[in-house]
């Protein structure tokens, strides 16, 4: 019995075996006061993922391994989370459920609904819409402005335009002949993708603007006919960044902070360089969970939770979020390939690099291999809106690694 | 106390964390094995539907159909499959003029395509249903 449940043949066990010991490990934290409402929280949570791995094996003929790996990411984000700040981790727990169901409900209804390829000028449409709304109402949260404030809740816009603009893209280049009236179709979709990251950039929202800028491109390298403009891309993106360098302070903070943050340890390098000596504590088996000091990183629950694991988990644990991710990115892009509807191809390559060059983003940011930019790790960090937009992504990742024409033939006939 | 089941349970996390990787690279492995490009880049072929780490004998992920197939546990069959619960010779899919038949062989636990029990021979439609035993394929005919 137990040779099956720790068995590298069921890795649905392995995660259940997880929680199991971080829930013993709570317990022998807090011996004297029993806390019940959070057993049953756990307990719910390991029925919830275990149940769910089981019923896509039922209901999707797709993929079932991303589902799997984005769990253990799930579990290790809620652990870190509930030993820095519990009452955040018991509402990451409801967001987690929440994010799951919308899973479920986004798998179904990209399923059902068969004309999201003619959508284009709507996903163009509602997302400029949208970054108007949050110009106007917007709240500045953490130096940047791209919060909406409704009462006590909050949610950030920018996280469902980042799926509609993927489907944006991909609904593009699959009616380019449409669009393609003298051959010049490719400038007015750059035109259009520069307007979107302006309107992040005016929201100060560099992280933001830079993974759109980097999903965009990765689809024009893979998909535009006309390969000039992919080198105008890259130049237009390069003076960007230069002439914003001189023109913008909050830019220029971090490229400063980037090069040598030792030299404002006080306060602008303060939060990078208490990351890494974070990192540098940890060494390789970490200093055992509730035993580090992860909670001197300001932000350390959403953006820093990178170094948090890596304190408290070791490198080891750090690598391995890290292999997780490149094998989710590596599933995605098997997917893409394995599909024959060019648009849902598009749109799971576009969703994959997006996982791929948020984590890039933000853990190269925190390890100081890139200049620092906000954006949050998908399914780790703490955060409504940034759980609710990965799972939608990851819903409509799932319906596109089953074959879709199939069913679409059945149902003529 | 604590400090001491932290220091324990950091290794055993980390262990469990790798086991887990170890385990999906596994399954992504055995089924990376099962594609052939060949296969997939023909309009006619079986896709297997179970999951294939679940079957406890060799299946292929697809299945070409040239040309007369034939499905069973003999080796004399063009397709073998050594479930317990597949006869001998349990059913042939035969290509007529562009269209694809399928004839049981009277087999013990009999065929079924999208559910129902064939008798005679069928016509099959692209995204049907093909069970036998303990597998279930889905035929694809892409014109």
């Amino acid at each position: 019995m137990f040779k099956k449940l720790i068995s590298y043949r069921v890795p649905r066990n392995l995660l259940v075996l997880i929680d199991i010991i971080a829930l013993l490990l709570l317990f022998a934290h807090s011996t004297d006061e029993l806390d019940k409402f959070t057993l049953i929280t756990g307990i719910v949570l390991i029925f919830i993922i275990y149940v769910s791995n089981f019923i896509l094996l039922k209901i999707s003929s797709g993929d079932h391994y991303i589902f799997l790996i984005v769990t253990m990411l799930l579990k290790l984000g809620i652990i870190m989370i509930y030993r820095l700040n519990p009452k955040l981790g018991a509402r990451q727990v409801v967001w987690v459920s929440g994010g799951i169901l919308i899973f479920f409900i986004s798998y179904i209804i990209v399923k059902k609904f068969k004309k999201w390829d003619r959508l284009t000028l709507f996903y163009g449409l509602g997302s400029v819409a949208l970054f108007l709304i949050t110009l106007v109402f917007g709240k500045t949260i953490g130096g940047a402005r791209n919060w909406i404030k409704f009462g006590s809740f909050g949610f950030q816009p920018s996280e469902i335009i980042k799926i509609a603009f993927i489907f944006f893209i991909a609904s593009f280049y699959t009616n380019e002949k449409k669009f393609d009236k003298n051959g010049k179709s490719g400038y007015r979709l750059l035109i259009a993708v520069y307007v979107f990251i302006g309107f992040l950039f005016l929201q100060k929202d560099l992280g933001g603007a830079l993974l759109f800028y980097l999903i965009f491109l990765v689809i024009q390298y893979v998909y535009e006919k006309d390969r000039k403009l992919i080198l105008y891309n890259i130049l237009l993106a390069s003076i960007g960044a230069i002439v914003s360098y001189f023109l913008f302070d909050h830019v220029k903070i971090r490229v400063e902070t980037w090069i040598d943050p030792w030299r404002y340890v006080d306060n602008k390098g303060y939060q990078i360089t208490q990351s890494l000596f974070a990192i540098a504590n940890g060494g390789f088996f970490g200093t055992g969970i509730g035993l580090g000091h992860p909670d001197f990183i300001p932000e350390v629950h959403t953006d820093f939770i990178f170094p948090a694991i890596c304190e408290e988990m070791g490198i080891f644990t750090g690598i391995a979020i890290m292999m997780l991710f490149l094998i989710l990115v590596y599933r995605g892009f098997k997917i893409a390939f394995s599909q024959s509807d060019k648009f849902f191809r598009i749109v799971a390559f576009g969703i994959s690099v997006m996982f791929g060059f948020q984590t890039f983003i933000i853990f190269g940011g925190v390890i100081k291999m890139i200049p620092l930019t906000g954006i949050t790790v998908p399914f780790i960090s703490y955060g409504g809106s940034s759980m609710i937009s990965s799972f939608i992504a990851l819903g409509i990742l799932q319906v596109a690694s089953e074959e879709l024409h199939v069913e679409e033939v059945e149902e003529h006939e | 106390m604590f400090n001491i089941l932290s220091v324990v349970f950091k290794y055993v996390f980390i262990l469990i964390i790798y086991l887990f990787m170890l385990s999906i690279i596994r399954l992504i492995y055995l089924d990376i094995k099962g594609i052939s490009l060949n296969t997939l880049s023909k309009n006619n072929y079986l896709k297997l539907i179970n999951q294939k780490e679940t079957l406890p004998f060799k299946v292929k992920e697809a299945y070409s159909l040239d040309k007369d197939t034939t499905i069973g546990r003999g080796n004399q069959n063009n397709i073998i499959i050594k479930d317990p619960y597949i006869s001998k010779k349990h059913l042939k899919i035969v290509k007529d003029e562009g269209d694809y038949y399928l004839e049981d062989l009277e087999s013990a636990n009999g065929t079924f395509v999208n559910g129902d029990k064939i008798m005679d021979v069928v016509k099959l439609r692209n995204g049907d249903r093909i069970r036998l035993g303990q597998v279930e394929f889905l035929f694809v005919n892409r014109k």
